[in-house]
């Protein structure tokens, strides 16, 4: 099995394509809206999914997609991670900010996640990770923290949207 | 009185109005309204104003004005803008008796500052050497995104330098006792504890001390252009022509995951305290509770930590500028002029009503600038007042200022930081696409040399105020004054 097929049996996979100014696509037939939102001092994305477990796999990979250029690696593993908050905003600072901690404090790049559950104040999933490799991944921007500020989480017409700003 | 203005947001889905009135040329008042506690106090000129108009971040004057136990005005400086919560450039007082402490009105990075290094040359001598000193600097001393140090630390080791600050960097053989005293408090925030810091901040920081990071952070190799007081500049150690270097980082993964860690602590915990945040980014404690003091406790480890890297780096900057120039120490005399914080929560004492009170003051993006005869002051600049660094943008100046008894009385002793943006980085990529940063900087005899992708597009003059208008509007109104220029000569960016 490649590892190709072990993401796509795992679930969702990320695109390995970054262009911060246009829509992704997943490799999945779901289409990953995410756009780049300006905020003087920092940056945000407004995220879209068709139901919260997509929002918030789509805002985790997009939060990735301005960290980092993904390639698939060979050194695999995977994590449970279970995350609490007290609303689904709250949560999703609480979930990107495990993400970045991977990411700043562990050197650990998501490629895939599979929601197990999700509700207001808790998530809980299983991430694909592989290690950050300097020769191999190109590290494109500093996000020091995942912020409260004008966070939103919402439920819109044709599914769900959320706002985040990140300090950088 | 000047003209008014009135200002008209949307807030969390509320339409919120408020007015500004111009008290003079260089202050504007946001009076008392609605929830606010105390009126806004913005210092800035009409030629800033405009900008300051066109972010939200009146507004954010207006939501710290409405938080507990603040004292006589919510501050903005001539440099703020729209941060998240606080605004950046804000200053707030609190009262410790019923007064908060917010992490947002610090910032993430916390105790992000600068120092400036003097030496005995002419910026002139090392013109022809400047992009052999940019590049052995650039290789030496590591920036950039995800830039790993030299130094690795355990944990036990790095709760020392939590606890000892720029003089744990000191005792390990970087740099001397002697720039201790040319430190802000000596460079080292009492009352850190290290029991407080989550293993999250200790493994993001094992590895960072000693780097510059990235976005707005450099080490820059300038030239004393103009002196506008010669009797300070003399106590400064500052001539025209002088070769200087300033280093601008801060606290690095370390103070970042401890804010990080308390805001979400404090935002669960603020809805039992019984008044409402405006924005959830503003969450808060009270001083004297457990939460409060628990974050004092941290935000200290994350300052020392910040002295101590600020520390490291200029040892190496030592080293390598004594290497590429084949200079002896003695003869280079590269001293610190002074190192200053300007993110950060202080415990400190100010005359309100005639009466000497306790306060905890919030710099977020805003410098202390402490006045002549100061005790806080080293003692070889007591005369004259503390030095007061602010940085500009690569492609233009920056300036050496003096505190001022004036800030003392206006500002809780506290001054600008810097130029403060005006573009986002996007409008800025935007702006520089097509457009070779570093060969326009070269052509302005300024050798830059960074590490990401976009940082010299996102870091674009254009994308700053003027910081010549910010700091004339700080000495025009009296909360610095302006000592000397300087002119970049050789920038490192991450």
């Amino acid at each position: 099995m490649s590892y190709f097929d072990f993401f796509l049996l795992k679930g969702y996979i990320f695109s390995t394509d970054f262009n911060p100014f246009v829509d992704c696509k997943i490799m999945e037939s779901t289409p990953v809206t995410y756009r780049i939102i300006d905020h003087t001092a920092d940056l945000g994305i407004i995220v879209k999914g068709p139901d919260v477990e997509h929002l918030f796999v789509h805002a985790a990979q997009a939060m990735t997609d301005l960290m980092v250029r993904r390639h698939v690696s060979d050194n695999i593993l995977t994590r449970d991670v279970s995350v609490q908050g007290e609303d689904f905003p709250d949560l999703m600072v609480k979930w990107l900010g495990e993400i970045l901690y991977l990411f700043e404090g562990e050197g650990l790049i998501v490629n895939s996640i599979e929601i197990k559950s999700i509700g207001p104040i808790q998530l809980r999933a299983t991430l694909t990770l592989s290690s950050l490799e300097p020769e191999r991944h190109q590290i494109l921007r500093e996000i020091k923290a995942v912020t409260y500020h004008q966070i939103s989480v919402n439920k819109a017409n044709d599914g769900w949207e959320a706002r985040v700003i990140f300090d950088i | 009185m000047g003209g008014k203005g009135y200002i008209r947001y949307l807030a969390n889905r509320d339409v919120m109005d408020f007015e500004i009135k111009k008290i003079d040329d260089w202050r504007y008042l946001i009076p008392k309204t609605g929830a606010m506690r105390v009126p806004g106090l913005i210092f800035s000129s009409s030629e800033l104003m405009p900008n300051i108009r066109g972010d939200q971040s009146l507004l954010q004057v207006v939501n710290v004005a409405t938080l507990p136990g603040i004292v006589k005005h919510a501050l903005a400086m001539p440099d703020i803008h729209w941060g998240y919560g606080f605004p950046i450039g804000g200053v707030a007082a609190f009262s410790l008796e019923d007064g908060i402490i917010s992490p947002g009105g610090v910032g993430y990075d916390i105790n992000c500052g600068t120092r400036l290094l003097t030496t005995s040359l002419f910026a002139s001598e090392i013109r022809p050497k400047i992009k052999e000193l940019v590049s052995a600097l650039f290789r030496d001393i590591p920036a950039g995104v995800g830039s790993r140090g030299n130094i690795r630390l355990s944990k036990h080791e790095e709760s020392k330098v939590a606890v000892k600050g720029a003089s744990w960097a000191v005792q390990k053989g970087f740099g001397t006792e002697e720039d201790l005293e040319r430190t802000e408090d000596y460079g080292v925030m009492k009352g850190a504890d290290p029991a407080v810091v989550s293993d999250r901040a200790f493994k993001r920081g094992h590895d960072e001390l000693g780097t510059l990071g990235s976005g707005n952070h450099f080490l820059e190799i300038q030239s004393v252009e103009e002196i506008y007081d010669q009797k300070i500049a003399g106590v400064f150690n500052l001539f025209e022509g002088q070769l200087t270097v300033l280093i601008h980082s801060g606290s690095r993964g370390f103070g970042h995951q401890i804010c990080d860690d308390f805001l979400k602590e404090m935002g669960t915990q603020v809805r039992g305290l019984g008044f409402s945040l405006p924005d959830r980014q503003l969450a808060c404690a009270y001083i004297k509770s457990g939460p409060g003091k628990r974050y004092l406790a941290g935000m200290a480890c994350a300052a020392n930590y910040a002295w101590a890297n600020r520390q490291i780096i200029m040892h190496w900057t030592r080293e390598t500028f004594e290497k590429a120039l084949e200079i002896a120490p003695g003869d280079l005399k590269m001293e610190l002029l002074y190192d200053v914080c300007h993110n950060i929560a202080k415990l400190e004492t100010h005359v309100l009503g005639g009466k000497k009170v306790s306060l905890c003051v919030h710099r977020k993006g805003a410098t202390r600038s402490l006045p002549p005869g100061h005790p806080d002051v080293p003692q070889r600049y007591r005369e004259v007042g503390q030095p007061v660094l602010i940085p500009g943008d690569m492609g233009t100046c920056s300036y050496i200022l003096a505190g001022s008894q004036k800030a003392m009385e206006e500002t809780f002793g506290s001054t600008c930081h810097g130029a403060g943006r005006v573009l986002s980085r996007r409008q800025a990529i935007k702006a520089a696409k097509g457009r070779a940063i570093n060969r326009e900087l070269e052509d302005r005899g300024i050798f830059v040399q960074s590490r990401g992708r976009n940082t010299l597009k996102e870091e674009i003059s254009e994308a700053y105020k003027d910081v010549s208008l910010v700091v004339e509007a700080v000495h025009m109104a009296g909360l610095a004054k302006k000592v000397a220029k300087l002119r970049p000569l050789g920038v490192i960016k991450g």
